[in-house]
């Protein structure tokens, strides 16, 4: 054995095995991440099932709960379960926590609902009654048709108030504006039919709060929910797994197609959805002109000297530049400085009101540009440099001038190059938030940058954004419950628009590839 | 018979301008401090094949360069003297580069298809004169790949990429590439070096048929192909035309004994 060394075969396979070990160390990482992510988010949209527990309580008592388990820790070598139940005193966030050994029966039974508020609450409690508008009490079977019949009269209750309704509010405003006196028989006959279309609808509003759904908490307490709060309404020990699964998809459906409530740790996440889409696109639509034609002169047109050199290395040392000291400046010189400017030319008239001299989503989306900038123009370059010389000759030898072998010849065939730059630099751009948050991202933005209202984009406006309302989550919410299952399914989110950002631009590179390559 | 032959050859010595379609006056070229280029004087053939032969490095590619100023792409190339085309220097500063390049195509050693159809290849030149009509360009597409023999065998495929033709074909399609153009000359920087026996046959045959139209220039190393395709050639070692005559005479008898030496195969 003194002797024994690895012969050269050894060597090899000791080589292989080790590289083999940390590449596959790496692939457990990815499977790991994602994995995690995607069941703690996805855990957010399960229609979960509803324990009644009975525990035993400090003082000696035995109580009795509806609960939905959030998670378990272990302290000090004992299991600890953090539940969530509702209680006529704390209807949606009462939480519990209690060893696992001062639980003395767990079981499920099929008729609590959990109960969904418009408001963004949810209310845990065994089903009761149904009241209909006529004071006939009905199962739960009915809700569907009930809530139905209550969807159509808020129909009804809208149609008036923004048809009708609001055709007389603008009518009466502008005689007021005419100064036609206030008994002309015009704004008579204009009043009577306001004051009959008002009783109408509190007619109908009077038939809406008569629905109402009875459930009652663990401890016998009966509770009454007016039944035009109701988002939704779910039997989770009830359903069968098929159930279940639309149920989730249906809940991740309004998930990314609703607004935030309860200060964000309930409700959709459409604005911030929109928001970072929005933000990505404009970024897209900035730097991928300014980092290609930046390329482009560095790459083909710029003297072979050092300046060129020191440009160069500037531009790739931009990209480990600190992203807040880009968000630091993108407030101290675009917000400050041009923001103000525009302001003082052209917005004089709204002043002191800041309407660009604010952050906002243009000075962000610019931000996020110039952050993103030498990825693209790194790549960019790359590209350019993959295309052989001999095809430059060719473009040359036919008679075009250095303008057009650039951009007849060269870009096309740089595109797929390009379009590598720009994915990165679209990712990165949806995952930075600490320059956000200085420019314009915030917590919660009343209303769209881009919406139907002329001129259509809002580009001054503050705008919501996934990672900071993850980052506001992590940081405000005090539970580890459901408040954190609300950040992972963020995450998620997050995390399946940056992949479908990608997919999509690697499938147009692909098919950019595949027209510029051989085969 | 042999007077026959003679007879129709010219002396490239003392051509009248109606033959000429190149006169190179006191060509120099110089790159950095190396002289790759010396006084070079010739008189090039209107509508003949004439080859340029000599030693890998001697100048001949860069001498072919110098006919449309490709050479002007190289880093540090300097030009002196003149070279006449249609009775204006090239080399003149009011002198269009794209221009000219559109008189004088030229092909390279390897076949370099734009990774575009072959109808975009064909018509990449023209597009950029600015012809955009359609049927202008279908017809010139379809004429220079007549010229060229290709037209059978693409046709269908016109809009396939460029790249899916074989080696032979690619320098074919880039022969018919630059003759869209109608270039009165034609140079050819090794055309067939990079392409199979029967593939340069094909080239070979073109090129007689090339010369009805145009004045072509080939730059190869392989003298059997110099004495089979050219009506003149010219031998170039270390930067000087050393011996300039119409073929059958240069390889048959050769009057400098360095030409003498080459073509028999003693350097180079």
């Amino acid at each position: 054995m003194a002797n024994w060394k690895f012969n050269l075969d050894q060597k090899q396979s000791v080589a292989t095995s080790f590289t083999a070990a940390v590449a596959g160390f790496l692939v457990l990482v990815l499977i790991a991440l994602s994995f995690f992510i995607f069941i703690r988010g996805g855990g957010f949209f399960w229609p979960q099932n509803i324990q009644t527990i009975i525990y035993q309580q400090p003082d000696g008592n035995y109580q009795t709960q509806f609960v939905k388990l959030d998670a378990k820790t272990m302290r000090v070598g004992e299991e600890i379960m953090h539940y969530r139940y509702s209680s006529v005193q704390q209807l949606f966030s009462g939480q519990l926590t209690l060893k696992k050994s001062s639980i003395i029966s767990i079981e499920e039974i099929p008729d609590v609902v959990v109960v969904e508020l418009k408001n963004g609450g949810t209310v845990i409690a065994q089903f009761l009654s149904i009241m209909d508008a006529s004071g006939n009490t009905l199962g739960l079977e009915k809700f569907d048709s009930v809530q139905g019949e209550i969807n159509q009269l808020i129909a009804s209750v809208e149609l008036i108030r923004q048809g009708e309704l609001a055709d007389i509010h603008r009518a009466l405003a502008s005689l007021d504006q005419r100064g036609v006196k206030s008994d002309a028989p015009a704004r008579v006959k204009l009043a009577k039919r306001f004051y009959e279309l008002q009783d109408a609808l509190k007619d109908v509003e009077g038939i809406l709060t008569g629905y109402a759904l009875t459930v009652a908490f663990a401890d016998g307490s009966t509770y009454s929910i007016n039944l035009q709060d109701i988002r939704e309404l779910r039997t989770p020990n009830a359903m069968s797994l098929k159930d279940k699964l639309a149920s989730s998809f249906a809940a991740f459906a309004s998930f990314i197609s609703d607004s935030p409530k309860l200060n964000n740790t309930s409700g959709g996440v459409f604005p911030a959805l929109f928001g970072t889409i929005v933000m990505v696109l404009l970024m897209t639509l900035f730097v991928t002109p300014f980092g290609v034609l930046a390329a482009v002169y560095l790459h083909e047109y710029a003297p072979r000297n050092k300046m060129t050199a020191l440009i160069r290395i500037s531009v790739n040392n931009l990209a480990g530049v600190p992203s807040i000291v880009y968000g630091v400046f993108g407030l101290g010189f675009f917000v400050y400085v041009v923001g103000a400017n525009i302001d003082k030319l052209l917005f004089s008239n709204e002043l002191p009101a800041a309407t660009f001299g604010a952050p906002g989503i243009f000075w962000a989306s610019l931000t996020m540009a110039i952050l993103t900038l030498p990825v693209v123009i790194v790549a960019t370059e790359e590209g350019l440099r993959r295309v052989p010389q001999s095809l430059r000759d060719g473009s040359y030898a036919l008679g075009a001038t250095q303008a057009e072998t650039i951009f007849k010849m060269i870009l096309p065939i740089a595109s797929p190059g390009i379009m590598t730059g720009v994915i990165l630099a679209m990712a990165r751009g949806a995952g930075e938030v600490a320059p956000l948050m200085l420019i314009g991202a915030v917590k919660f933005a009343p209303a769209l940058p881009v919406d139907g209202e002329f001129p259509f984009f809002h580009l001054q406006r503050q705008f919501m954004h996934l990672g900071v309302l993850i980052y506001d989550g992590a940081f405000h919410s005090q539970n580890i419950g459901n408040g954190s299952s609300f950040i992972f399914a963020c995450c998620m989110l997050l995390l399946l628009m940056v992949l479908s950002l990608n997919l999509i631009a690697i499938f147009i590179r692909n098919r950019l590839r595949k027209q510029y390559t051989q085969n | 018979m042999l007077k026959l032959f003679e007879h129709d050859k010219l002396d490239v010595n003392n051509l009248s301008p109606e033959q000429t379609a190149i006169e190179v006056k006191q060509l120099n070229l110089r790159f950095g401090e190396k002289r790759v280029l010396e006084d070079i004087n010739m008189l090039i053939p209107k509508n003949q094949v004439t080859a340029l032969i000599g030693q890998s490095g001697c100048g001949k590619s860069s001498l072919i360069s110098c006919f449309n100023r490709m050479n002007d792409l190289l880093h540090g190339c300097e030009v002196s003297g003149q070279v006449i085309i249609s009775g204006s220097d090239i080399y003149h500063r009011k002198q269009n580069v794209a221009t000219l390049r559109t008189r004088v195509g030229m092909v390279f050693q390897k076949p370099n298809p734009f990774p575009m159809s072959i109808f975009e290849n064909v018509s990449y030149g023209l597009k950029l004169q600015g012809v955009h009509e359609r049927r202008k360009l279908d017809d010139a597409v379809e004429q220079a790949l007549r010229e060229t023999g290709l037209w059978k065998e693409v046709r269908d495929r016109l809009f396939e990429s460029a790249l899916t033709l074989s080696g032979g074909q690619q320098q074919r399609m880039v022969i018919a590439r630059a003759l869209a153009l109608k270039p009165e000359i034609l140079l050819l920087d090794e055309p067939t070096s990079a392409l199979d026996p029967l593939a340069t046959l094909h080239i070979e045959e073109l090129l007689n048929q090339l010369k009805k139209q145009h004045t072509v220039i080939i730059v190869t190393h392989n003298m059997q192909q110099a004495a089979r395709v050219s009506d003149y050639t010219a031998f170039i070692h270390e930067g000087k035309v050393i011996e300039y005559s119409d073929s059958d005479s240069l390889f048959t008898m050769p009057k400098r004994k360095q030409t003498e030496s080459y073509i028999t195969g003693r350097y180079g």
